[in-house]
């Protein structure tokens, strides 16, 4: 009960979880070819919903196609298969910890901010290459400098972010 | 002695760690401030914010995923 207690319920430090993430990162890395990023695959399955849709998109110059391996597709590749198993992985361990539970929208409110912030993000992704995942926690260990001007920035518009949550959201 | 009651439900970091401290400021001493949530990273960063203050606090898991923080101003 103890070690189900530690392992399953409890949130791990900082320490601990950081560690693994590494250590999962490097293993990624070494496996695929490419360290672990998240919003490529959502540009993906927009390229994807858009080309459906009859909407050309021009892959020469947003160089679509130069991140996919041979045997990928807009809907199955390296990225889609990690946003989903994280989405797996995370209720997998809100099962185990017996928090598993259907979020409800609050009120509109919430509803608005969310979808406005969702689009600001995605859109922020796209124009800057990247979100923190592919940026910061994958540039930064690959000796980018875009890392670390990422990382700057995003401190900035958190802060900004922060007040404007302060001020005028709550 | 007052309780306030503070609905943090369906609400995600840093929200209502930022409502709390909020409320903490218009409590009096020896208020009670009792928050719902059902976000566990509130569980998390509430007490380490509480802890910092050197305030008296407790938490219960009333249903699965879902807990009750009491925070008492000191």
């Amino acid at each position: 009960m103890r070690v189900y207690q530690k392992v399953f319920k409890n949130p791990w430090s900082y320490m601990i979880g950081g560690g693994i993430l590494a250590l999962l990162n490097i293993l990624l890395l070494a496996a695929t070819g490419t360290p672990w990023r998240v919003t490529g695959g959502f540009f993906y399955w927009g390229i994807w919903l858009l080309e459906t849709f009859g909407v050309m998109v021009n892959t020469d110059i947003s160089g679509v196609y130069d991140g996919l391996g041979p045997s990928e597709t807009l809907l199955f590749n390296t990225v889609s298969i990690l946003n989903l198993s994280v989405i797996l992985g995370a209720m997998l361990s809100a099962l185990s910890s017996n928090e598993f539970k259907r979020r409800k929208i609050k009120n509109k409110k919430q509803l608005i901010v969310g979808i406005s912030g969702g689009f600001l993000m995605g859109y922020g992704a796209r124009i800057s290459f990247g979100c923190n995942v592919g940026s910061v926690f994958s540039g930064i260990p690959s000796f980018s400098l875009h890392g670390w001007i990422f990382w700057i920035f995003l401190t900035i518009g958190a802060y900004i972010g922060a007040k404007i949550l302060m001020k005028y959201l709550l | 002695m007052k309780e306030i009651y503070l609905d943090c439900m369906y609400e995600v970091c840093p929200i209502p760690l930022i409502k709390a401290s909020k409320e903490l400021k218009k409590m009096e001493i020896g208020d009670l401030l009792i928050m719902k949530t059902d976000h566990n990273c509130s569980i998390t960063n509430v007490i380490e914010w509480v802890e910092k203050q050197k305030l008296k606090m407790d938490y219960v898991e009333i249903d699965e995923g879902e807990w009750e923080i009491y925070i008492e101003k000191t």
